[in-house]
């Protein structure tokens, strides 16, 4: 009976030996490039939410939504702030970097990485599904957190994947927040 | 030889892992709703229920009765995290696309299935060409589910993007008056009730058609 424990555990513990050893060495040679692909993803988000102005040097904030903003100017003046803002959809974690002026007011958003479902939750990657968003934050025309805030299309087109809107408008409300209280 | 065809054959019409034998329903339901999807998924099943069969019939000697599923559990989970690194690495547009979908291989019921009733028991070619095609079978039933759904409830058939073309076909009338309702879970479970009617009804068609030839040659 030992004899039989022991043979079993013996097979198990090499198997998941031998598991660990590959997908170590695969490890080592794809995560490099994996990486790579990461912060280039981060580059050109950033790039694409600037709005042509400069981005400046990155500032650590760590706060609930808010992980860390650039300022941006134009012409030597100051004229906002990206945030790269994490929140929590329907399929696990959103990291979106969105760009505010100095008024809280957002300028541009988009969606880096997410884990939502194809088909739903993940058409908040396409291109245009952050324009509802652009221009709002001001005490008029806030930051829409709900279906109620949005055009009857715009409603429709978020219709089956509540979960990633609010997500996602909640993150750039808050932002918005913050970039008024600095 | 016509044995290794007859089990390359089987899963692809005779037992096809989703018509037929009605296994991985989840994410047969769950990724049909665009072809890309489809044929991606299809794509991951194949390579992790080719290894994985491989693997499972090389070891089947060795593996303790009593720890059996634990072992495929590693292997099929060793495979699956292989095809995640070597995805996200070099083509990271699929491993985008298929999101959440890539990692729940793992807990597909064909692989394990495969692995028990197949791998467990016959040598590697023979699993081999099982995995071959119950993995071909598995992609062409999703891949007909995924056509239907999409080009009825969006208007569109999405293929893999190259160079300049976006990889979307537009579907006349359904483009721009769709049945939304073949994207949602309704949809899904309605039409998977809808051709499984179909297959069942050809099976039995066979089925009399047999027994009939049988009664002839009698």
């Amino acid at each position: 009976m030992l004899k039989y424990i022991v043979k079993t555990a013996v097979v198990l513990a090499a198997i998941c030996a031998v598991a660990a050893v590959v997908l170590a060495g695969l490890n080592e040679v794809t995560d490099p490039k994996i990486q790579e692909y990461e912060a280039q993803k981060v580059i050109s988000a950033l790039e694409e939410v600037s709005c042509g102005m400069q981005i400046g040097e990155k500032k650590d904030v760590n706060q609930s939504y808010v992980a860390y903003m650039y300022p941006l100017s134009s012409g030597g003046k100051d004229q906002g702030y990206i945030l790269g803002l994490t929140s929590t959809g329907y399929g696990g974690e959103l990291t979106l970097v969105a760009s505010y002026d100095l008024n809280g007011v957002v300028m541009a958003a988009k969606l880096v990485a997410d884990e939502e479902t194809p088909g739903v939750g993940k058409k908040a990657e396409n291109e245009g599904y952050m324009d509802k968003f652009v221009g709002t934050g001001t005490s008029t025309a806030p930051v829409p957190t709900s279906k109620s805030m949005l055009s009857d299309a715009d409603s429709a087109a978020v219709s089956g994947a509540s979960i990633t809107f609010t997500g996602i408008s909640k993150a750039l409300a808050y932002g918005s927040d913050f970039v008024k209280s600095l | 030889m016509s044995q290794h065809i007859k089990e390359l054959t089987k899963g692809i019409f005779k037992e096809n892992p989703t018509f037929i034998i009605m296994l991985g329903m989840c994410p047969t339901l769950a990724v049909t709703t665009q072809v890309v999807n489809a044929i991606g998924m299809g794509g991951g099943v194949l390579f992790v229920l080719l290894f994985s069969n491989i693997f499972i019939s090389l070891l089947k000697n060795v593996i303790p009765n009593s720890v059996r599923i634990p072992c495929y559990v590693v292997v099929i989970a060793s495979f699956v995290t292989i095809l995640q690194m070597v995805f996200h690495a070099y083509i990271p547009s699929l491993y985008e696309a298929l999101g959440v979908y890539l990692p729940l291989i793992v807990v597909n019921c064909i692989i394990l299935g495969r692995a028990e009733a197949f791998a467990n028991k016959n040598g590697v070619l023979d699993s081999a060409l099982d995995a071959i095609g119950m993995g071909i079978g598995f992609t062409l039933a999703l891949t007909l589910i995924a056509a239907i759904r999409e080009a009825f409830g969006a208007g569109t058939i999405t293929l893999f993007r190259i160079g300049g073309w976006d990889g979307v076909i537009k579907v006349p009338f359904f483009y721009n008056w769709p049945i939304r309702v073949m994207t949602l879970a309704a949809g899904a479970l309605l039409l998977m009730g809808y051709l499984k009617a179909f297959f069942n009804w050809n099976t039995s068609r066979k089925a009399r058609k047999a027994a009939k030839a049988e009664e002839v040659k009698a």
